[in-house]
């Protein structure tokens, strides 16, 4: 009886109060951005808090999550490059092991429902589990980064301050992972600024290239999302012996060669591009669609209408929806400090 | 809007006080256990084993190294149909156990205040099914940290089963078969294995009363498993199995290989 009227006061207290949120505490606030679609996450189970925010961050930059403590997330996600590999097309594990997958950029990630190129995770909590398991990443077991970290007193403290108890589990290093990564929101391109009349303009070529973008790209780079977060096959190869993308998670044969359409936001700087990381620039992914889509039994009827193979576009319609792209690009998410390595300040 | 929340502020209160009060008048309670003991045909499973001391139903000898699954959404139900489900935490704190053949005390699993009455049958799930893991990072039985978790393909491994046969063609004549896969839809032609079994006591009553503390022996026969009706294994062809469709036979051969055997009124 006494626990339920502290805890109901508590609540009371709590509600009534947060009218005087300061401004300084909004920086570690979810903030929903008017032209996104509703967040994916359970923010219910891992609501977000400042302490919580900056475990999650020290995690994401320290290498000791890596079996060897020589890889941080931030080794294969730099925020110069959106949270993306700025050296390699297939990022480095420990003893200099190669992935076979160009590692994608973290961003954005609070709205999606599937991760990874094949999207094998539907939870962001469970994304590092990947990364810090796999043998070609971080080559790690969960439970013994909860030792590593349990025997850290600086960790304890992160901890005890983030979740009330020093007491270390994967559970809470998750959440704490995911709360950094879920305030990794890329809203501020001048395309956001321009759609939600915030004073900005596009050039002439600019909004001749939004045109295009809407009757080329859009199919799969829909919403302002700039994808349809499906899983297709976009006419790289016509066999998928390599990498069988979605069917290595669905084990269907319809899925074959099919991989996450990639939002293109911050797209700019988030090369190669591809699963493979096969092409360096834009201009050499829009010639791919323009005029090297092969056939296979999966591949996207998008990209194969009225018996063409591809997307029909001159050059100078290319060259303006590459323009276009670029107003994607969000330097104050790339400059943005709350996201910068703590180590380092 | 200080003066508004003052007065929601002693609503509150009354409100608490009155749905408190009821405290007094609970019914009467009591613990049941229900007991996993895992056995192949008529004797008491070992692990690790010098020599194969079991043959499937081809005629293959084998031995067990590990034998673990996930027992969830336990629910009793008494005779006059009512019935009472064990309750779930979001976090995985609560409502699911994991059964390791290593670790005899995770076999019995004890529900507390189980309301009194006469219970004749028990439903649980092998498994962690969509609800559950669609809640993010989970605690208790469910931490990842324990190794039965798919990170790859998330979601967890509802049960795994691992031993040496000379009818496998594996590394070391090694067999392993971890079943889980829970992500089914339509679109996607994924796969669930999660299976809810549905168990009556074969005419015994188990008497939960606040002195009473009965116990439901259950069995996990694993050459019912191994020779059910949704695939006879046989070792010698793809024994090392780690994805939902693979295992999506065997899947169909748990739910026949559990049984009740007895009940204990205690």
């Amino acid at each position: 009886m006494r626990t339920a009227i502290v805890f109901i006061i508590g609540l009371f207290l709590f509600g009534c109060g947060s009218e005087g949120i300061s401004p300084a505490d909004t920086a570690y606030v979810f903030q929903q951005p008017s032209n996104f679609p509703p967040a994916t996450y359970t923010f219910e189970n891992n609501p977000v808090t400042k302490d919580r925010f900056e475990l999650g961050r020290a995690l994401f930059y320290d290498p000791v999550l890596s079996a060897d403590s020589t890889i941080a997330c931030a080794n294969c996600h730099q925020q110069v490059r959106s949270f993306s590999d700025p050296v390699h097309k297939f990022s480095k594990g420990v003893n200099d092991v190669s992935g076979f997958r160009n590692a994608p950029a973290i961003q954005n990630m609070a709205f999606q429902a599937h991760f990874f190129w094949d999207g094998g995770v539907n939870h962001l909590d469970f994304v590092p589990i990947n990364a810090i398991t796999s043998e070609i990443e971080m080559a790690e077991s969960l439970s013994h980064v909860v030792t590593k970290l349990s025997r850290s007193d600086v960790y304890r403290e992160k901890f005890e301050n983030a979740f009330g108890t020093g007491e270390v589990s994967s559970q809470k290093m998750l959440y704490a992972l995911s709360q950094f990564m879920n305030m990794m929101i890329s809203a501020d391109s001048r395309y956001d600024r321009y759609i939600r009349h915030e004073g900005e303009t596009l050039t002439a070529d600019e909004a001749a290239g939004m045109k295009l973008f809407a009757t080329k790209c859009s199919t799969c780079h829909a919403t302002d999302m700039f994808t349809d977060g499906t899983f297709r096959n976009n006419g790289l190869n016509e066999t998928f012996a390599q990498d069988s993308g979605r069917a290595r998670v669905t084990e269907s044969a319809d899925d074959r060669g099919k991989f996450k359409v990639p939002s293109l936001r911050n797209a700019e700087l988030t090369f190669p591009y591809m699963h493979d990381g096969r092409f360096r620039t834009l201009q050499e992914v829009l010639n791919h669609y323009a005029h090297s889509v092969k056939e296979s039994e999966t591949l996207d009827p998008a990209l194969k209408q009225n018996g063409a193979l591809g997307i029909v576009m001159t050059d100078d319609e290319k060259a303006k929806i590459i323009l276009y792209i670029k107003t994607l690009t969000d330097r104050n998410f790339t400059n943005d400090k709350r996201f910068s390595n703590p180590f380092l300040n | 809007m200080k003066k508004i929340c003052s007065l929601l502020f002693v609503g509150v209160i009354l409100l608490s006080t009155v749905s408190c009060s009821d405290d007094e008048s609970i019914a009467e309670s009591g613990p049941i256990t229900l007991e996993f003991d895992n056995v192949v045909g008529a004797t008491n499973l070992q692990l690790n084993t010098t020599n194969t001391p079991y043959t499937n139903a081809k005629g293959e000898a084998y031995k067990l190294t590990w034998l673990t699954y996930y027992v969830s959404n336990v629910k009793l139900k008494k005779a006059d149909g009512t019935v009472f489900e064990d309750p779930i935490k979001s976090d995985g704190s609560a409502g699911y156990y994991l059964v390791d053949e290593n670790d005899a005390a995770s076999q019995e699993i004890t529900l507390k205040n189980v309301p009194a009455g006469d219970y004749t049958e028990v439903t649980f799930t092998i498994g962690v099914d969509a609800s559950q893991v669609d809640q993010g990072a989970q605690t208790g039985a469910l931490d990842p940290a324990k190794g039965l978790f798919w990170s790859w393909n998330s979601g967890y491994i509802f049960l795994a089963i691992e031993g040496v046969s000379p009818a496998s063609t594996e590394t070391e004549n090694v067999f392993q078969y971890h079943v889980g896969g829970y992500k089914a839809d339509a679109a996607s032609s994924q796969v669930n294995n999660v299976r809810t079994i549905t168990l009556s006591f074969n005419g015994d009553t188990a008497p939960v009363r606040a002195q009473h503390e009965p116990e439901v022996h259950l069995l996990f026969d694993v050459n019912k498993f191994f020779n059910g009706t949704g695939e006879q294994v046989t070792f010698s062809t793809n024994a090392s199995r780690h994805s939902p469709k693979a295992c999506e036979t065997l899947a169909g051969n748990i739910a026949a290989s559990f049984v009740v055997d007895h009940v204990h009124a205690n």
